[in-house]
């Protein structure tokens, strides 16, 4: 990997057509690697060419020095001109009279016996000055690249199995006592599977709609298709309204069950709250009455004592934390780093039903209509007549209750 | 004329004496057995609910009883899950020796009220005038009914237990007590009939003197019980017998929570810090004893592994303690499929006339947990013939074919079933079958020959001239 930089000047030293294309390629996906880390995949050729040219560059010194130094070797014509020929297609230097070439260097050039091909003693313009080290000095240095590209491998092996392996439903982490292993995912999964009836509905943002159908086995609002954007945006609408907007654009969507992902508790941050920004601004885009900026407190969305009342008032936020003073006394979010601005509050249109056992996975119920509103009384207030003017006072605003 | 009459009516006077006597003798070949001095304890610590009775019967009529009834309500009958019976041997206290005797359920036909009755076969005939001490024990499930029927998650569960204070019995008791113990001070109430007391954990009724056959003096008793109410409502066990010398077995799993079923908020902050006040009716662990020597456990359910379970092993047993995705309160389900391999050679033996048997025990390995329906799948090893099951209580036997990995005819399965199973119902039971030793070699000369066809052909096709013209 940190031979690429020393692939790049040896791409320059012939530059032909291939050696440059190679050189743009590799600064391009540089770039684009740089922007967003998942096109470090557009690297990886790049990278792997450019170590391999920089790789054979290096070999091919190392094993020319040994054989000119080694008596008895055939073909120790100074004008070795021979390079050519790495592992990869690079280096076609096709210019100049070639006719006298009997035989194309094949693939194999690392090995010792590379016949001289290219006599080409006419080529006095290509002829540079080719480096010749001592032997002792061009043995040692070929095992020692044969003991990195080893170790390499054996790093590149541990690297994918700790750091690229993981199922990201089941999460791990190591502390003095052994190996700790958070499953909340799938236990949430499990207790929707086994304890709600079969046809009620889930909502939850979309990350988690494959998994929610496939595991928990229940009907949800969206998925991971995402095809849907108004569909998406009210979800999201919900998630960012109060609760009674929320409860009643649910009980809209016949949802029995609102699923969030709340890392506070353990220090896990891809929860509900670091995505909350995507179901402002994805809602705001179909619904004009959710503004971002009634979100942000000095550009950046907060949830401690500095978060608009806005936030703090917002289904996700009341949902993710609701009674999380408890467990410690202050409500400190361990994703946040900071301690929580609203900590006693109380639900009143949904209520908890489970919760998972590092807090990860929160399901919530929605709490089913009162039969009585209590409606605002009008200036006659007598006791007798208060139920009818609180019904006509809620048939005049639009009634959702029923 | 008069003496036709008379003579008629000495006829028919001595047919009514002859019948009379009849009667008379019929009515005095009948044991008429009286129970002197009865002592029942009634446990209800646990979720199933365990009856001692201590019965000493007198044979008072004029000729030996063989056998004696024990008599039951009709909603106790139904969840009856095993009844066990012993006559005591010996005089003295500490020798005391017991010859356990058989018991079937059998119907009379004058039984008051729906009663149904056991009979216990004794095993030497019970003389005029002798009296034998017998220890009857029974096994009661689904008996204590939550009341309230729905808690919440900070109230603790109360459990109602219906009996009688006086023992149900065909015959007349002299002499009585029952003694009910509960598993903790607490009983909310207990109907209080004559002679009631209630010491700590046990509520007396009695001693009663002189009561007549199936007199019956109905009682509550309402009481908390915060043991946890495991029950496993449909339990599959696969024993598959492999004769290259593993037994494999499978068991499926749907294990409910049958207390007070779980009603309102589930908080877990309040169930994380406040565990003793929080929960109490909820568990989390179960324990499955296993045999020794076992290897190759997993467990896991429909989503994936379950990765919260511990197995210890020893050299006389394993337990194995798992704990399902989340604590299950009243109402909860969780169903997970439990698997382990066991060495062949401490269960596969060979009987003395040349059959091969299978001796593994019965019942669910789960401590304390009642199985509503219990089905047992033997996969006895290709070319099996004669299969049969030997068990010492009465299940439903049949048999299924179920194929394999390179199975040609199948491999024979024997089901046994058996609804209302309890732990006391942990005993081995054998299933005899006769194998021809040569079958072993089946399997491998199948797949030898697979292979040595495949190379055959392929040698002949090489050397195969298949052309039309040279």
């Amino acid at each position: 990997a940190f031979l690429v930089p020393a692939g790049i000047i040896a791409c320059f030293l012939p530059l032909s057509d291939a050696s440059s294309f190679v050189v743009l390629y590799i600064v391009t996906s540089v770039y684009f690697s740089g922007v967003m880390v998942r096109l470090m995949l557009v690297l990886a050729p790049a990278a792997c060419i450019m170590s391999g040219i920089a790789l054979s560059e290096a070999f091919d010194v190392f094993t020319r020095s040994i054989k000119f130094q080694l008596p008895g070797v055939s073909g120790n014509s100074q004008n070795d001109a021979g390079d050519a020929s790495s592992g990869s297609v690079v280096t076609q230097k096709t210019d100049k009279n070639e006719d006298s070439v009997k035989e194309r260097p094949s693939k194999k050039n690392k090995k010792k016996e590379k016949e001289n091909v290219e006599k080409a003693s006419i080529k006095s313009q290509i002829e540079k000055r080719l480096l010749v080290l001592p032997l002792e000095a061009s043995v040692i240095a070929i095992l020692l690249l044969v003991l990195l590209g080893a170790f390499y491998v054996v790093h590149c092996v541990w690297a994918a199995a700790e750091a690229y392996s993981a199922p990201s439903i089941v999460l791990t982490s190591y502390s003095h006592d052994g190996l700790h292993v958070f499953d909340d995912f799938r236990e949430a999964y499990a207790w929707l599977r086994h304890n709600t009836e079969v046809d009620d509905k889930v909502a939850s943002w979309w990350d988690y709609g494959y998994q929610t159908t496939a595991m928990a086995n229940r009907t949800v609002i969206v998925d991971n298709n995402t095809w849907n954007n108004t569909h998406i945006a009210t979800v999201g609408t919900a998630m960012s309204s109060p609760e009674k907007a929320a409860w009643e654009i649910f009980n809209s969507l016949d949802v029995k069950y609102v699923l969030v992902v709340f890392g506070g508790l353990v220090g896990y941050s891809s929860d509900d709250i670091n995505k909350f920004l995507w179901m402002v601004r994805i809602g705001g885009g179909v619904f004009p009455h959710i503004k971002e900026p009634d979100y942000l407190r000095d550009g950046q969305y907060r949830i401690d004592s500095q978060a608009t009342p806005t936030m703090l008032n917002c289904l996700m936020y009341k949902l993710s934390y609701y009674r999380f003073v408890e467990t410690d006394g202050k409500g400190f979010d361990r994703v946040r780093q900071t301690e929580i601005g609203k900590k006693y509050f109380k639900l009143t249109h949904f209520e908890e039903v489970f919760t998972t056992h590092h807090w990860m996975v929160r399901i919530y119920k929605l709490k089913p209509p009162k039969n009585r509103i209590r409606g605002k009384a009008k200036k006659s207030k007598s006791k007798a007549s208060s139920t009818t003017t609180s019904r006509r006072s809620g048939t005049r605003k639009k009634n959702p209750w029923h | 004329m008069e003496g036709l009459l008379r003579l008629r009516l000495a006829l028919v006077f001595s047919v009514v004496a002859h019948l009379s006597l009849l009667v008379r003798s019929s009515s005095l070949s009948s044991p008429e057995l009286q129970i002197v001095n009865a002592e029942r304890r009634i446990d209800l610590t646990s979720h199933i609910v365990r009856v001692y009775l201590t019965l000493k019967v007198e044979n008072a009529g004029t000729s030996p009883a063989s056998e004696i009834l024990l008599a039951f309500p009709p909603t106790q009958v139904d969840r009856i899950a095993l009844v066990k019976a012993a006559a005591t041997v010996g005089k003295k206290k500490k020798k005391k020796s017991h010859l356990p005797l058989d018991v079937n359920p059998i119907a009379l036909p004058v039984a008051p009220n729906g009663t149904k009755h056991f009979a216990i076969s004794l095993s030497n005939p019970l003389g005029v005038g002798e009296s034998e001490t017998l220890e009857v024990f029974y096994v009661l499930t689904h008996s204590l009914e939550p009341f309230p029927v729905e808690i919440s998650q900070s109230e603790s569960q109360l459990v109602h237990y219906h009996d009688s204070a006086i023992i149900l019995s065909p015959y007349l008791i002299k002499q009585q007590i029952t003694v009910i113990k509960t598993p903790s001070t607490k009983v909310e109430s207990f109907t209080k009939v004559e002679l009631t007391d209630r010491a700590g954990t046990e509520i007396k009724y009695g001693p009663y003197d002189e009561r007549p056959p199936y007199s019956f003096s109905p009682v509550i008793v309402h009481f908390e019980n915060n043991n946890p109410f495991a029950v496993v409502e449909e339990l599959v066990r696969e024993v598959e017998i492999s004769h290259w010398g593993s037994l494999q077995i499978t068991e499926h799993y749907k294990l409910v929570n049958a207390g007070a079923r779980h009603k309102g908020i589930f908080s877990r902050v309040e169930y994380q810090s406040r565990q003793s006040l929080s929960g109490v009716s909820s568990f989390k662990h179960l324990l499955a004893r296993l045999p020794p020597r076992v290897h190759s456990a997993y467990y896991r359910d429909d989503i994936g592994n379950i990765s919260s379970s511990h197995l210890r092993t020893d050299s006389r047993k394993s337990e194995m303690e798992i704990e399902p995705r989340y604590p299950l309160f009243g109402g909860w389900k969780a169903t997970f499929v439990i698997g382990y391999g066991l060495p062949l050679q401490d269960f596969l033996f060979e009987s003395p006339d040349g059959r091969r048997y299978l001796n593994f025990s019965f019942g669910c390995p789960l401590a304390e947990t009642v199985v509503d329906k219990l089905t047992i799948k033997v996969v006895l090893p290709e070319g099996s013939q004669n299969p049969s099951a030997v068990v010492p209580f009465p299940v439903e036997q049949h048999l299924e074919t179920s194929y394999s990995y390179l199975d040609v005819i199948g491999r024979t399965v024997v089901v046994l079933e058996k609804e209302n199973v309890v732990p006391e119902h942990n005993s081995p039971f054998q299933v005899y079958y006769n194998f021809n030793p040569i079958f072993m070699l089946a399997e491998p000369l199948m797949l030898a020959s697979a292979f040595f066809l495949f190379f055959v052909a392929y040698v002949a096709y090489l050397h195969i001239d298949l052309s039309i013209r040279k």
